[in-house]
Order: structure tokens, then sequence, then C-alpha cells
């Protein structure tokens, strides 16, 4: 009895060992160092063909020895250092002409000895010319095809995308693929940039109730520190009379050094189409109204002392409660946004941190946030017209069927919506000074 | 001249010198059997069958044994002396010591004789205790009416502890061949033996295999009631049964079959005392090779009795209603049945404080994951998964790999069977050297390996935590059968990545839920799912709250312990 189960199990796991064989049997059997891995994929509008992709490809022989003993002589710590000369030894970046995506690999496949694998890929970049032509095709092409994958980034570049995948030079890294990760992750402690990864974008490409955003990047402008300027700023738009921190969009900011990219504000999409774009401070508003926000540093001018500045540690305390009505045929958009924070610094010496005087502060930034957002709002229903902060989500629950609410058609009604918004903000700590006080000086310094 | 004769010696042929050469020669029946073989060649396999059933009936051919079966005592001494005489082989039997003298009972010479084993024997007793008393302590006035002389020798003459009365020969010979002495005396149809065991034997030292920090520090030994008596020790209880069974028809190994009356399952016991019974051998040496009489499934890839040499863990086992088997002659004590949760406990877990138990289970399971599946599925994910791994490893393997010749699955072949290799050479290397050997072996050959762009780096270590987790394996007989497996694994990942780990896991998986240790699936208690009233599974909870013993053994007492068994504990 046990002997025949034994053969039984024995020709059983045989047949099945077959079937391992046929079915898949090594076929697809690919070796690590059989395989060349791009870190970032490039997008513009090509001279001779619709489009021109560039890859960077991570050269592993500079990146794995890095560390180890035996370093094969061109480690590329280096890359920091003759950056300038744009070429990092940790990166080779081929551009090719090519109708669609999948036929440029073939053709990459050509002249690179290697096979091009997409799946460590961290970022896919559109120039910006391309993204106001429309990307639907491309995005559609990047979901199918099962080696990229959805977390990868998408961003827009002021300019060309060759250009920028050029000029990354990770300074930090030896990797670039952890650059791309950190740079465009930092949204969680800066707020100017969105997560804005493949799947997030095509399924709000796709959405009735909600539209795209993608993070929006470029060359520096500014080669020496003597050249900063801040035309760029768009603090005049906004009617303030100086730039704080979050009025420029990547591009502009004004910045030198050896770090030639920067990522600063979002990308607005109506669809796959680009409409316009969003600069750090409303980054920070469509974070915070998304409740994707998580702390960052703000400054605010002070409420008393017109000259100076407080600075708070912002954080969000609650997610953001969001309802949508109909008023007049008209959609009407409430908005509470909740948070709080520390105190950073008081530059006017005033002392908000006092029980009696948090009140003012606190009161300040809350209208202060409560213009902003609003503005924000404003600007993506009047100007762009696109849905981005998911508001049409709330507006469905009210609807009964399917087919009620695709004849509602919200996204063309977002442009008319009127809003109405609430902040509510706390201050918790003030530092670790607890009370401001002047600096002791002599009578000869009057 | 003689020169030149010794050259020419040198260059002509000369016939090689007749020398005998010794060649084993063939059997009369064997040479029988194989021209009956030729006669018939047609149904051969009907033959064979018949060949095997002939040679099993004449196995037992110059048996002598089967001859002497129930032959009686002879009450004429000569007789039984040229009998002892013919079965020992003396004079050619150099070891077997016959003592003939007088015994002078109530004023009569009356001829006796000894007979024992030298080296088997103690020489002390046998003077003090056998001989003293019949040859002189015998002429002491001593106040009996006892008419038989039988009766007289065992009432008075011999003060020996255990002292048998036997009537046939073969029982003489069992005795003596197992350290006894046989005594003979004329004019009676019996003969006395004396239980003079004394050979030389280890003694109680620390365990080697299955070392443990906290607990006692005892293991068994070779001798059987040695190691009964260290289990004694630990169960004081008149319930601990150790029924004595003969193993070997003609090695005569004893075993000891344990067992708590009041606890065990009687069915249980049963089943293990057929199966030991009913073992036709002629010679078994060991444990190890009485479980694989034992055990249900020859081929599965794990063991299905637990071996230990620690009498504490088979006393811990046989208090849950397990059942253990001692044999004379080896360290290692069989319990069964087990299960494969069962493999995976030390008994240094019931020693240390829960929550520590728990994480050294933990590791522990984490160890077997390791051996078992972490070369496998490196090679599936390097070779079919690249998107798994982090992209900063992924890049740094590539880079090692680009100066390796092989693909990875060579690379990992070399390296694992270079590994193993080190490790069946570590054991024969002579005391001294193992150590070094197991330094240049693990470090520089890995080293050079690495150097020469043989292997990759990240290879070294993926070998080294496999080889590392296999020593975290508490069973060491477990830890074969992973160690075996792994490559299994290994050429399954290669072949088809997760898909083909998962088979392997999965026909696996199917194989040991299919199996029975003693009439008890293997996979209890998660296939089939039966009460987890005892919580000692996977994590044991606090000593305290393990109330009930295993369910699937069906004991007679299943509560171990009251629900309080805290008594300081108020309600």
């Amino acid at each position: 009895m046990s002997k025949k189960m034994f053969f039984r199990t024995i020709c059983l796991s045989l047949l099945l060992l077959i079937f391992l064989f046929l079915s898949s049997g090594c076929y697809d059997r690919r070796e690590i160092d059989d395989m060349a891995y791009v870190m970032a994929v490039g997008f513009d509008k090509g001279k001779t063909n619709p489009l021109r992709m560039t890859l960077q490809i991570a050269v592993p022989k500079a990146i794995g020895a890095g560390g180890g003993g035996e370093g094969n002589g061109g480690r590329s710590d280096g890359g920091g250092g003759n950056s300038s000369e744009g070429g990092n030894k940790s990166v080779t970046i081929t551009t090719v002409e090519t109708p669609t995506i999948y036929s440029g690999i073939n053709v990459v496949n050509n002249y690179i000895s290697k096979q091009i694998h997409f799946s460590h890929a961290q970022a896919v970049v559109f120039s910006e010319e391309l993204a106001r032509e429309g990307i639907e095709k491309y995005i559609h092409a990047l979901i199918r095809g099962k080696e990229f994958r959805g977390s990868m980034f998408v961003v827009v570049v002021k300019g060309s995308a060759e250009e920028y995948l050029r000029n990354v030079q990770p300074i930090l890294e030896i990797n670039p693929s952890k650059y791309y990760r950190m740079i465009y992750q930092a949204y969680r402690y800066t707020g100017f940039t969105a997560n804005t990864i493949l799947i997030n974008f095509y399924l709000k490409t796709e959405c009735f109730c909600s539209q795209a955003v993608a993070t929006l990047a470029s060359v520096s402008k500014f080669e020496d520190s003597q050249n900063i300027t801040i035309e760029g700023s768009t603090y005049r738009e906004k009617g303030k009379e100086y730039p704080l921190v979050g009025d420029y969009t990547a591009g502009n900011i004004p910045q030198t050094g050896n770090t030639n990219t920067e990522i600063m504000g979002l990308a607005v999409f109506d669809g796959a189409r680009m409409v316009g774009e969003l600069d750090g401070e409303e980054t920070s508003y469509y974070l915070m109204v998304t409740g994707e926000y998580n702390y960052s540093y703000i400054t605010v001018p002070d409420p008393i002392d017109e000259n100076s500045f407080v600075v708070l540690n912002v954080k969000k305390r609650r997610n953001p409660t969001k309802k949508v009505q109909m008023v007049d045929g008209k959609p009407l958009a409430y908005v509470k946004v909740d948070l709080e924070g520390d105190i950073l610094s008081i530059q006017s010496g005033l002392n908000y941190e006092d029980p009696d005087n948090v009140k003012i502060l606190e009161e300040w930034v809350e209208k202060f946030f409560r213009e902003g957002i609003l503005r924000f709002l404003k600007k993506t229903a009047e100007e762009y017209g696109t849905d981005i902060c998911s508001l049409g989500e709330n507006m469905r629950i009210k609807f009964l069927t399917w087919n009620d609410w695709m004849e509602f058609k919200w996204l063309d009604r977002y442009k008319d919506t009127k809003f109405s918004v609430d902040v509510s903000f706390k201050i918790r700590r003030p530092g670790l000074i607890l009370r401001s006080n002047p600096a002791v000086s002599t009578e000869r310094s009057k | 001249m003689n020169i030149k004769k010794a050259i020419i010696n040198l260059l002509i042929f000369q016939e090689p010198e007749k020398i005998e050469n010794y060649i084993l020669k063939e059997t009369e029946e064997e040479q029988l059997q194989s021209n009956a073989k030729k006669d018939t060649n047609e149904n051969v396999t009907k033959n064979k069958k018949n060949k095997r059933k002939s040679n099993n009936s004449e196995n037992s051919d110059g048996n002598d044994r089967e001859a002497n079966k129930g032959v009686k005592i002879s009450n004429d001494i000569s007789k039984s002396l040229e009998y002892m005489k013919k079965v020992y082989s003396i004079p050619i039997n150099g070891d077997v010591i016959i003592r003939e003298f007088n015994v002078i009972i109530k004023d009569k010479a009356i001829e006796a004789f000894a007979i024992f084993i030298d080296g088997m024997i103690d020489k002390k007793v046998i003077n003090e205790a056998i001989l003293k008393p019949l040859m002189l302590l015998s002429t002491f006035d001593i106040k009996s009416n006892e008419k038989d002389i039988g009766n007289y020798i065992k009432d008075h003459l011999l003060p020996q502890t255990q002292l048998k009365v036997v009537r046939t020969y073969e029982s003489v010979i069992d005795e003596v061949n197992f350290g006894g002495c046989g005594i003979f005396i004329d004019g009676i149809d019996l003969a006395f033996t004396a239980d003079v065991k004394g050979w030389e034997h280890r003694s109680v030292e620390r365990p080697n295999v299955e070392l443990i920090i906290r607990g006692p520090q005892e293991g068994f030994t070779e001798v059987l009631r040695i190691n009964t008596a260290l289990i004694r020790k630990i169960i004081k209880n008149e319930n601990l049964i150790v029924e004595n069974i003969t193993v070997g028809k003609k090695s005569k190994t004893p075993c000891g079959l344990l067992y708590i009356k009041d606890i065990a399952n009687d069915a249980l016991v049963n089943q293990v005392r057929k199966r030991l019974k009913s073992i036709k051998v002629d010679y078994i040496q060991d444990s190890g090779e009485l479980e694989q009489y034992l055990e249900d499934n020859t081929f599965l890839n794990v063991p299905q009795i637990i071996d230990t040499e620690r009498p504490d863990k088979v006393a811990m086992l046989l208090t849950e209603g397990k059942i253990a088997i001692l044999m004379n002659g080896t360290p290692i004590a069989l319990v069964m049945p087990s299960n494969l949760i069962e493999l995976i406990k030390s008994p240094e877990d019931a020693y240390i404080r829960y929550p520590y138990a728990n994480f050294l289970r933990i590791i522990r399971l984490l160890g077997m994951f390791f051996t078992l599946l972490l070369p496998g599925l490196y090679i599936a994910i390097t070779n079919y998964h690249h998107e798994m791994i982090p992209t900063d490893l992924m890049l740094a393997i590539e880079a090692s790999r680009e100066k390796v010749p092989f693909p990875s699955i060579i690379e990992l072949l070399i390296l694992e069977v270079s590994f193993e290799l080190i490790r069946e050479a570590g054991i024969r290397v002579p005391g001294p050297i193992g150590p070094t050997l197991g330094i240049i072996g693990a470090l520089i050959l890995g080293q050079a390996a690495v150097a020469a762009n043989i292997v990759s780096p990240i290879l070294i270590i993926i070998v080294a935590v496999t080889g590392i987790g296999s020593f975290a394996v508490p069973s060491f007989s477990l830890g074969f059968g992973i160690r075996v497996s792994r490559f299994v694994f290994i050429l399954l990942g290669a072949m088809a990545g997760f898909l083909g780990i998962a088979t392997g896991l999965f026909i696996n998986g199917l194989w040991l839920a299919a199996a029975k240790s003693f009439g008890i699936p293997f996979m209890v208690p998660f296939a089939p799912k039966v009460s987890k009233k005892n919580p000692d599974f996977i994590l044991r909870k606090a000593i305290w709250r393990q109330e009930w013993r295993p369910d699937y053994l069906n004991v007679k007492r299943e509560r171990n312990q009251p629900h309080i068994s805290r008594g300081w504990v108020k309600k």
C-alpha cells in the first residue's frame, strides 16, 4: 500500500516536473548580468520621428563595485566632482528617435550590448512640449508593459527631457535610482511636489471625478550666484510684494552649485494633456486639500511686525473634510483643513509663545492659509478647470446610478465651482526657547 | 659475465613464479542454484520469488540455535561439559572459560563447572560469590532439611542477587553470551545462571550532539541499564514501565520499551511493541538501524521518529504520553510517535522563560527556512524575478557577477557542493586539525574563489547563512532532510523560478500531509486540525497554561496540571 502510494507520489511529482519544464522550462531565465537596467526614461518630441526617447542606463561596474575592497580603478564617487564635464560614470545615456516606445527599445538593443530592462526604472520624464500635446498613448503603453512599474514617478520637465536626464548627476548618491527615489519623495518634508507615481497618474487620467498631476522638474537656470534673479517667481501674480520660499516653479529656484536639476511645483493635467502648472506654495495647498500633506517648514509674514517672518513647522493634524453640493446649478465645495505646528523662528522677537498671544499667531496663520487655499482652488477651477483635488469623489456619492453620474459631467462643471475654505491651525510647541527675549547689548551700540 | 647475465635476464621473458592465490569459492548450494537458473531460463520472475522463499527457509541452516532450541540439560555433568565445549568451540574460542571444581554438599563431593566469558564478567564477583561459597563455605553446617541438591544450592550456597534456575542449554548460552555465569552441577538436570556482568563501558557524560545551556547535562551511554536508570532517576514513578524486548536473531540486542502505564495509549504501546517484536534480522547494532526498521515511510525527506541522546528529553516526552525505545549499545534513544512540530522543539524550550523560548523557536524556524529555501530563492529571484531585488543590491550583484564565467546555478552548486564537502570531510579529519580545516575550507577557499572570480561574494553570504541555518535545527536528523531537500529547491528555482519553488513546496506539503508516524498524521495539529488545548506548537505559551497533553496522542490522562497550577494565585 505504502509502496504503491510512494510510486504514485513519485510519478505525480515527475509529471508535475515535466509540466514545469514544458510550460515554462527556463525559457525566460535571464541572468542579472545579462541585462542593462534603465534608471529613468525621458520622452521628447522628436525631429525625424514622433518621439525622441532618452534612456539613462545604470553602469553596475561603477555602482556595484563602490565600497568593495578591490575597486576596479574608476569608482564613480568622483562623479560629483567632475559633474561639470557632464560625464557621470555611474550611468550612461542614450537617445533614440523612434515612432513608439517599444520600437525604440528594439532599436536601442541593437547598439547596447545587454538587453534593456525597465523593471528598476524610477522615473518617466516627459518634456513640457510633449505633455501639452497629450501623453495618453505613452502612458497607456507604459501601463500595459509589465516591465514598467506602477511606482515610477511621472515627471514633466520644462525644456527637454533629454537635457534634464543628462544633467541628473547625483552628488550624494552613486546610484541614480536612489537619487530619483529620494528627490521625488522629498514632498513628504518639503510639501513642494506630490506623489505622482505612474499608476496614480494613469488612474486619474481615466477617472470621471479627478484629474492628474505630475512632478515639475527642470534644469537650473543659474550657473553663477551672481546671476541669480527672481524674475521667474510667481509672487507678482499672487499680489505679493516679495517672494516667499514657495513662490517658484522648477527652474526658477534661486540656487546654484553642482546640482543642476531641481524639482518644484506640479504640472496640471486635463485628461492626459498638460494645461498649466502650480508653484511650490500652491503645491503645498494641493497636498493639504488632498490630505497627502505630511509636514514642512512654512514661512509666513509676522502678523504685527511687517518686516520680519515667522517660521513654522506645519503638520497635518487630521485628514481634511471635503463637501460638495449644488447651489443654483453650480457646485459649491467646502474644504476644511486641520493643521498644527511648532514654532521654529520668530524674527521679530515678539512673544507669540505666550498663551495670550498664541491666538494672534494662530488666527493669522489660519487666515494666511485660508486665503492661499482659496486662491489655489480658484486657480484650478477658473484658470485650468481641472479637478486635481478629487473633489468629484465627494460629489459622486450623491448619485444613485452610474448613468446619472455620467450624465452629470462633473469635470465639465468643475470650472463653475465656488469654494468655501476653513482652516484650523493650532500651535503645539514653541521649540526649545520658551520665551523670546531680545539679545542683551551694551548702551554703546545704541 | 654476471652483469651480462643479469641484463639478459632483465630483457628476456621469464615465466612468473607460481604463487598460490586465494580465491573465495562459491558454496555448493550457490553453484547448484546458478545451474538451476541456467536450466530454467523461462519464467525467471517466478523462479526469483521461489528462490527468495527457499533462501528464507535455508537461512536457518547450520543455525545451531535452532537445533539447540529446547534441549534439556542432562543430569550427567560430563555430557553437559561436552555439549558446552562443542557449542563454544573450545578450545578454539580463547575467551570462553570453563572452570571445573568440586562442591561438597553434605559430605559428598559433587563435580561441577562454571562457564563464563572473560572480559564480560566481574572476576571478583565470580571468585567471592560463586566459587568461594561453592567450594569452601559449603562445608559449614547449614541448618536446613532441604534434600533437593538444586534447591539447596540455590537457597544456601549462591549469594547472588540475580540467580536464575534454568532447564535448557539455550537459556544458559544466552546468559553467558551477555556476561553471565553458568553453573552446572552433577546429578541434577538444571543449571544456574548468575548475573555477573562487568564489562568496560563509558561513564555518563555530557551529550555530544544535543547541547543546551540551561538544563541537565547528562547524556545516554551505551549501556541499557544505565540509560534506563537515568530515566528512572527523572521519572520517579512506579507506572514507568521498562519492557525487555530482544531484537536481532543472532545479536540478541536487548532493548527497553519505555512508557508510562497510566498515561500512554495502550493501542499505541501495542503497536510499537508489535513492530519491535516483528523485526527479523540477524544482527542489529544501533538505534539508527532500528529506526529504519520501525519508521512508517522510508523515503520521506524528514524523520518520523525523534532520536535523542538526552534522558531529560525522553522523560519529558514520556510524560506527554509518548513511547521510547532504548537499545543496548547505543547512546541514542528513539521516541515515537512524532510529528513535524515535535522535531523543531528542544528540551531547552521548557527550561528557559517562555518569551525567550519563543524567540529561540522563531530563530530556529528562520534557520530552517533559510537552509531549505534561501539558495533556491536566490536562484529564482536572480534568474526570473529581477524586479524583486532592491536596485542597489541588484546592481551590486550584477557588478560582482560581471567577471564570473558560469551561470548563477552552476556557481551556486559549486559552492554548495564544496561546502557539503568541507562538512563531510571535517567529521573525518583527525581531531586536532579539524577546526583548522574548517577555517581553511570556509575562509580561504571562499576568499580565493571570490578573488579568482569563480563565484560572486554575495553567494558566499547565501551559502554561509544556509550552512549556519542548518545547524540551528534541533533535530540532527531533520537537519539532514533539509540539507538534502535544499538541492531540489535549487534545481526547481533554476527551472521555473517562484513557480518551481511553489510547486516543490506544494508537493512536499502533500507528501508530508499524507505521511504518518505510528498512526498519527505527520502534520498534526495543522492537517488534520485537532484541538489545540496544549498550546505548545510553533510557539509555546506560559508553562502554567500548558494544561493538557497533546490531543492527537489520545492519552489516558488528558490533563497535565489543574486549571490553577500555581497554588499561590488566588481566584
